[in-house]
């Protein structure tokens, strides 16, 4: 017997389609000093293309540290003015309410958004000029 | 053909909506607010936008949200289901402006028949009957002694600002008619800061009888029939069928033309069903158009072979009515019963919460439309509709067997539901032998011995 695992193509895509057959979603074999573990992605993972929180989490789902600024529009999210002007807002700069963070696009106007709180920003949590939903996270402060 | 739809609105139209997308090829976009987050059409629409805090007003009745949803998603049309923005011309407008398809019919057509005194025109223009009644406000007892003998008693005096039922009053005779014409005004002043009454001929034990409209962008319209809602609790139909047991294949082409008539008249494109009143003597009534998809939509759509929702949205990408929908025919019988989260032995007290256990029922000619499951936390910002129970069967007779049997399948825990209530209704001997008018469900509900109205 070969002391080198043969890792055999032909194998694999016939476990492949087992597994599409049967609707299995996982599947793990260990022979032989070979072991092969192989996963398929649940169904109805809808393309949630906006950072939708997951089914079964309330809006805030990502439990990374600090509190968040949210966005209290749906809309395009830009980090500055204009695309030569410098972004409104830097990683660790103090904030209050009235501070103007980000701008968003919605329906050819464009809104300035404030802080609504006072702290430091510790990440900045959305893309320039991706689009953002009611409540997805803009930034993180303490 | 429409490309990328955005759904607004939610529950189980936006999974009927989302169903149909599928079904066509088109990429469905649906919105939701934060109470939404696990409901179904989120989860099975292919893209998903939060648009807002739970209550109505701060997301699905949002425009601007939905218009920016639209506009980030690309989405070429917005199909607005059934209650919220539906039949609000002023989105159809914006919609429009922002070269957004709204699948619907025009905000002139909305606008004009919204407005319940001006769609009444219309109907009269058509040569539509509408009940007998003033020409315009009544400011004296005399006149209303005159219009009442011109039209004939019954007569009803009703508030020309009025709503839930208040600032009305029915007259049999001459003495109440009187008395009835000050305290409706008095009641009208007090409520609504607004005195003035019309009068209208008081149709007795009326049937509520609706006719599905379909009309394309190049000016063909038919109509797919009747559906009878009679059996209504405060207004709120709870069971809808297709055909109505009272319906005459000769009553049946002349309210069919003159819907059709009517649509016509204000060049009416998309789905729309115009509402009837008739009387025993077969006497029927314009009373109201609805210019979107209704609710009960379903058991038209199983009597005569046609998928309206998917129609809706040939017609908004410019296609012409197709030839089965031109020469549709009724078939067999249908039947509705909108399973709501009340608790039917408790004044139908809303009863939000997570269901449970959920086993809908299946088999033959029974169709389910609902976006509930097992582990659902139903929300309580929204309407209490929470599945449609649809049968489908070659009699009446047998859709009434089939629908008890359907009934006495459907498991929902954890919260309370009005299958009960019409399981019982479905034993009933009058709904059985196919007589009930409005007055039906609150006589049954007021029988001694009965849970209360």
């Amino acid at each position: 017997m070969k002391k080198e695992t043969n890792v055999d193509l032909k194998e694999i895509k016939a476990l492949i389609d087992l597994m599409q057959k049967n609707g299995l979603t996982a599947f793990e074999l260990e022979k032989d000093g070979f072991r092969i573990s192989l996963a398929k992605e649940a169904a109805y993972q809808s393309g949630m293309a906006y950072a939708a929180p997951a089914p079964a989490a309330a809006p805030a789902a990502a439990a990374p540290s600090g509190k968040e600024i949210a966005s209290p529009m749906v809309g395009t999210f830009y980090s500055a003015a204009s695309p030569e002007a410098p972004a409104f807002i830097t990683v660790g700069q103090k904030v209050t309410p009235d501070t103007v963070v980000c701008i968003i696009e919605a329906m050819k106007v464009m809104n300035e958004i404030k802080a609504e709180v006072a702290g430091t920003i510790t990440e900045i949590a959305a893309e320039n000029g991706q689009p953002v939903q009611f409540g997805q996270a803009l930034f993180r402060y303490k | 053909m429409i490309k990328r739809l955005l759904i607004a609105n939610r529950g189980e139209i936006a999974l009927r909506i989302i169903r149909a997308c599928k079904e066509l090829g088109i990429r469905s976009i649906a919105v939701y607010s934060e109470a939404d987050v696990q409901s179904l059409h989120v989860q099975l629409a292919d893209e998903a936008i939060c648009i807002g805090a739970a209550p109505s007003s701060q997301s699905y009745l949002k425009i601007d949200r939905i218009i920016s949803a639209a506009e980030i998603a690309d989405a070429d049309a917005i199909h607005p289901g059934y209650g919220f923005l539906a039949e609000n011309a002023h989105f159809a407008e914006v919609c429009a402006s922002c070269k957004i398809k709204f699948v619907g019919p025009s905000p002139e057509a909305i606008r004009l028949m919204g407005d319940k005194n001006m769609a009444r025109q219309q109907a009269i223009k058509a040569g539509v009957p509408v009940t007998p009644g003033s020409d315009g406000i009544i400011e004296t007892e005399g006149e209303a002694l005159r219009v009442a003998r011109k039209i004939g008693f019954p007569v009803m005096v009703k508030a020309v600002a009025g709503g839930g039922g208040r600032g009305m009053r029915v007259a049999h005779n001459e003495v109440t008619l009187v008395k009835g014409f000050h305290s409706a005004r008095t009641e009208a002043d007090k409520a609504f800061g607004n005195p003035a009454v019309y009068i209208e001929k008081f149709v007795q034990n009326p049937h509520h009888i609706e006719f599905q409209l379909i009309a394309d962008s190049q000016g063909n319209v038919v109509h797919l029939g009747e559906r009878d809602c009679s059996v209504q609790r405060r207004n709120q139909k709870i069971i809808e069928e297709c055909p109505s047991p009272i319906m005459t294949d000769k009553l049946r082409k002349k309210m069919g033309e003159a819907s059709v008539a009517l649509a016509k008249a204000v060049n009416y494109e998309n789905a729309g069903t115009i509402e009837f009143l008739v009387d025993d003597d077969g006497n029927f009534y314009f009373m109201e158009m609805n210019t979107r998809i209704q609710v009960e939509h379903p058991i038209t759509e199983e009597v005569y072979g046609v998928d309206l929702v998917k129609q809706q949205l040939q017609i908004a990408s410019g296609q012409p009515l197709s030839h089965h929908v031109l020469n549709a025919v009724p078939r067999h019988h249908s039947i509705e019963c909108r399973i709501n989260a009340e608790d039917p032995d408790n004044n139908f007290c809303p009863s939000p919460g997570t269901i449970s256990l959920y086993y809908a029922p299946g088999g033959r000619g029974v169709r389910i439309d609902s976006h509930a499951y097992a582990g659902y936390p139903i929300p309580p910002n929204y309407d209490s509709m929470i599945a449609k129970l649809i049968v489908h069967a070659s009699t009446r007779e047998q859709a009434i067997a089939r629908m008890r049997r359907a009934l006495g399948e459907y498991m929902i825990s954890g919260i309370k539901t009005t299958i009960p209530l019409q399981l019982e209704i479905m034993k009933n001997k009058d709904f059985i032998a196919g007589k009930y008018d409005t007055g039906f469900l609150e006589r049954m509900l007021a029988e001694p011995g009965k849970p209360k109205k």
